[in-house]
């Protein structure tokens, strides 16, 4: 079995930490912001997600683009296109910094900026949006790592706060930047990673959200409100990934699923446009890979890509993400 | 080791936070008490009615006397009622309040808001249209747009006025008291008031909107019954009535009810949404006379705009239509349009926090309750603040629609005789902040509603006047803002609201209220 051990500064210093940690919360970070659109879907800030803990005075920056499209939604439960906004793009470019505090504490903040708009020819003829969506900030602490003789298992809680930096209106959807609302996010993972490079990962995270302000006064959620804030429900968020490290780890490849799912709100209503007070429902499968010039620091690169198979009041949003990552001791 | 602890510490408090964060209650009413009104109207009952000859064309027979046997017995039955009300039934009466007409209006808002979705394309790319033969649908009947939802709010209010002038007739002729009057162990639930207690005029408004409802929104009927009974319990429960005064209620609504729904019947509503070949030939017409024609730019794009043939349905206070038609619109090459292209653009172009929050307070667009529903809304809200009884609030809501229904009328006529091109239809290009609706840009619904709306308000309300004339303007300018209308199609659109409202003024003033 396991025994705890706690790591020596050294022990980790090396190469695991920081390039993991810089691939792997940077880049789901920023899938998350990209892909998950702001249909309602938006998990924007659901971050420090991976099992990988920065060392002590280790920093790494991480600057992304992501291209996500989608020409289907699902409608309540029913899979639809409908050429009024016919194939809508969303872009993001994301800068996100992680610090390593102490070795089992880590301080993350990141700022998305998104474009949307629709292709040619569609049918709405609405304007796109554009502009800064939500700064997040988070910690993520490491409370369990301990090692076999193969391998090693650890535990990390993760909370992670998100709140809108511009005046951007959530209430226009398919094009918002994102739901306008602060979120809270507690996240339990569990790893186990063997010592020649196989590793998986599960976790779970309730995303508290609060509200958000229309710029009507008045809308239906199964009934009349009589007021401009909205209730942006919570949601579950659930996650597994398998994944291995190759090429004395400066390349990674790994396949992930993850899943939202909102604990309220509403269905879009048949031919209607969505809004902040939807149920949302998702499920999304990606693939995601990462390499390191130098495992000792330096430059990397990331990519991957993500579609959503399953969904509620949701796009079937596919995204492609490139990004690369610079970390460095501080 | 204690570093690690008190990490743990902090991750457990964070994680409570999130948990007890606050919830707010979302007000989906609004929130209002009973209140003493600022007059009875005592003359009330002889006020000029819109459909009924006068308040005492309906027969009610004279109620018995209030030392008779047969009250008692009434009495007595309230005070049991009362005592075996349950929780949610006393939370009730306060709901429905001692101003129901209130409630009945935002349960229309809501049914509207419910119905007010668009009915998208089939797979084939063709269209289906509601049917009110077969109100299931898919597509549910019915599609309550703009001119659907002024239409029913014009019906609602007119037949509870109608029959609320009737209620007072009844109630000054025969004088009744209030059980509460009458018997001191009877709690009243509300405000006090010298209101005759025969008819109830809780009770009047409880079947007749229940009845204009139902028929307006048929597949509502079941809803609607079970929100009247609980209005109707709500009023025995309340100490004011007892139960003749309801039935006598009951039946005042039921019949204004049945003579408003025969003349919805036969206004001209029925044939509003045309064939395709009347669609086509009217805008025929229109490229013959002006050359121009306005064309539906969705994908698949409709075959038939939005009910071409609104502008024929019978006015409340208009006599003839084509007397409040507007001002040809702008040449399609004049230097006029030109300008107002290069407005649209900048505006377009330049999306201030100001102009985008004005044009989406304004909007009321699909799944909301329309611009005639937001003018209710504050109809409501200063029926309130100036604490009018019922029969006042009926006829302020009955003008307030009448003149929007008529504005609604005027508009139609304007936009299919013009049939005028939207922005998105002359500037290559062009995106808009709000939804192009489906029918012709000259003039602006939202101008012409909300400015008919305002002069009746500002009427009512000289408080307000103001107020609300401003707020018309700016209903009107939010269309621009939104780059759905050119500048031409909310000022012109302003204009002809106010002149349709004067019609409907001109009857306010000679109605015997004062």
């Amino acid at each position: 079995m396991f025994t705890t051990k706690i790591i020596t500064q050294k022990h980790i210093k090396a190469r695991i930490p920081l390039e993991r940690f810089c691939s792997t919360t940077c880049l789901r970070f920023s899938l998350m912001v990209l892909l998950f659109f702001c249909f309602s879907l938006q998990t924007k800030a659901q971050t420090p997600n991976d099992a990988i803990m920065m060392d002590k005075r280790d920093a790494c920056v991480l600057l992304a683009y992501t291209y996500g499209t989608f020409d289907q939604y699902w409608e309540g439960g029913n899979q639809r296109e409908n050429q009024t906004i016919a194939t809508v793009e969303r872009q993001t470019i994301l800068g996100m910094a992680a610090i390593g505090i102490t070795k089992k504490l880590d301080f993350y903040v990141g700022l998305p900026y998104v474009k949307t708009k629709s292709y040619e020819p569609n049918g709405g003829y609405f304007a796109g949006a554009n502009g800064l969506q939500d700064v997040l900030v988070g910690l993520k602490y490491q409370l369990i790592n301990a090692q076999s003789s193969v391998g090693t298992f650890s535990i990390l809680p993760s909370a992670t706060f998100s709140t809108p930096v511009s005046k951007y209106l959530s209430d226009y959807q398919p094009y918002s930047l994102g739901l306008g609302t602060t979120e809270i996010a507690s996240r339990l993972m569990a790893n186990y990673k063997l010592d020649k490079g196989l590793y998986t990962t599960i976790g779970a995270a309730y995303l508290w959200r609060g509200y958000t302000e229309a710029e009507r006064d008045y809308y239906y959620n199964n009934g009349s409100f009589y007021t401009n804030t909205m209730d942006v429900p919570s949601a579950w968020n659930f996650e597994a990934l398998i994944g291995s490290w190759l090429f004395q780890n400066k390349l990674r490849l790994e396949l992930n699923y993850s899943a939202i799912r909102s604990l309220s709100g509403d269905d879009i209503r048949a031919y209607n446009a969505p809004q902040p007070t939807n149920k949302v429902e998702m499920d999304r499968v990606g693939a995601f890979a990462q390499y390191y010039f130098n495992p000792q620091g330096g430059f990397g690169i990331v990519a991957s890509y993500n579609t959503v198979f399953r969904g509620r009041n949701a796009p079937k949003m596919t995204s492609l993400n490139l990004g690369i990552t610079y970390q460095f001791g501080y | 080791m204690k570093m690690k602890r008190n990490l743990q510490y902090i991750l457990i408090a964070v994680c409570f936070l999130m948990v007890t964060a606050c919830e707010k209650d979302l007000s989906s009413y609004i929130a209002y008490d009973s209140y003493t009104f600022s007059g009875v109207d005592a003359t009330g009952g002889s006020w000029k009615p819109v459909l009924i000859s006068s308040g005492s064309e309906i027969q009610i027979d004279a109620p018995s006397d209030v030392n008779s046997s047969a009250y008692a017995e009434e009495i007595a039955n309230v005070k049991l009622a009362i005592k075996s009300a349950t929780e949610s039934q006393l939370e009730n009466v306060k709901y429905w309040t001692n101003n129901p007409i209130n409630r009945w209006n935002e349960i229309a808002l809501e049914l509207i808001a419910k119905y007010n979705l668009i009915p998208g394309p089939n797979a084939d790319g063709t269209y289906t249209l509601p049917n009110p033969s077969n109100p299931d649908g898919p597509p549910a009947f019915p599609f309550a747009h703009p001119p659907y939802a002024v239409r029913a709010l014009a019906y609602l209010s007119v037949a509870q006025f109608d029959a609320l002038i009737s209620a007072w007739h009844y109630k000054y002729l025969y004088n009744r008291t209030a059980p509460y009057k009458k018997d001191s162990e009877i709690e009243f639930a509300y405000k006090d008031n010298d209101i005759p207690a025969y008819p109830s005029d809780a009770a009047v408004l409880a079947n007749v909107s229940k009845e204009i409802l139902s028929a307006m929104f048929p597949l509502e009927k079941a809803y609607l019954e079970q929100r009247a009974q609980e209005h109707l319990e709500s009023i025995l429960l309340a100490g004011g009535n007892v139960n003749s005064d309801i039935e006598a209620g009951k039946k005042i609504g039921s019949y204004v009810a049945a003579k408003a729904l025969s003349r919805a019947a036969t206004d001209g509503m029925k044939s509003a949404q045309t064939p395709k070949p009347v669609s086509d030939s009217i805008k025929a017409k229109a490229m013959e006379r002006f050359g121009w024609a306005w064309e539906n730019k969705e994908l698949p794009a409709r075959p038939v705009g939005l009910t071409p043939l609104f502008g024929k349905v019978k006015m409340w206070n208009v006599a003839n239509v084509e007397d409040t038609r507007p001002i040809p619109p702008p040449g399609i090459n004049s230097e006029e349009l030109k300008k107002d292209i290069e407005v649209l653009k900048d505006y377009a172009a330049n999306v201030t926090t100001e102009r985008r929050r004005i044009a989406n307070f304004w909007q009321d667009g699909l799944g909301t309750y329309t611009p005639a529903g937001h003018w209710n809304r504050f109809a409501k809200e200063f029926i309130i603040q100036y604490a009018m009884n019922p029969l006042r609030s009926a006829r302020t809501y009955a003008y307030l629609n009448m003149a929007m229904m008529d504005g609604g009328i005027s508009c139609w006529d304007a936009k299919y005789y013009y049939h005028y091109p939207r922005p998105i239809n002359l500037i290559p290009g062009f995106k808009t902040i709000a939804g192009t609706p489906n029918f012709p840009s000259y003039t602006s619904g939202h101008s012409v509603f909300s400015s008919a709306g305002a002069e009746i308000l500002a009427y009512v309300f000289p408080n307000e006047a103001t107020k609300v004339r401003d707020w018309a303007k700016e209903a009107a300018i939010s269309r621009v803002y939104g780059g759905i209308h050119w500048t031409f199609d909310a000022t012109v659109g302003t204009q002809q609201g106010i002149d349709v409202a004067n019609y409907t003024l001109t009857v306010a003033r000679n109605d015997g209220a004062q």
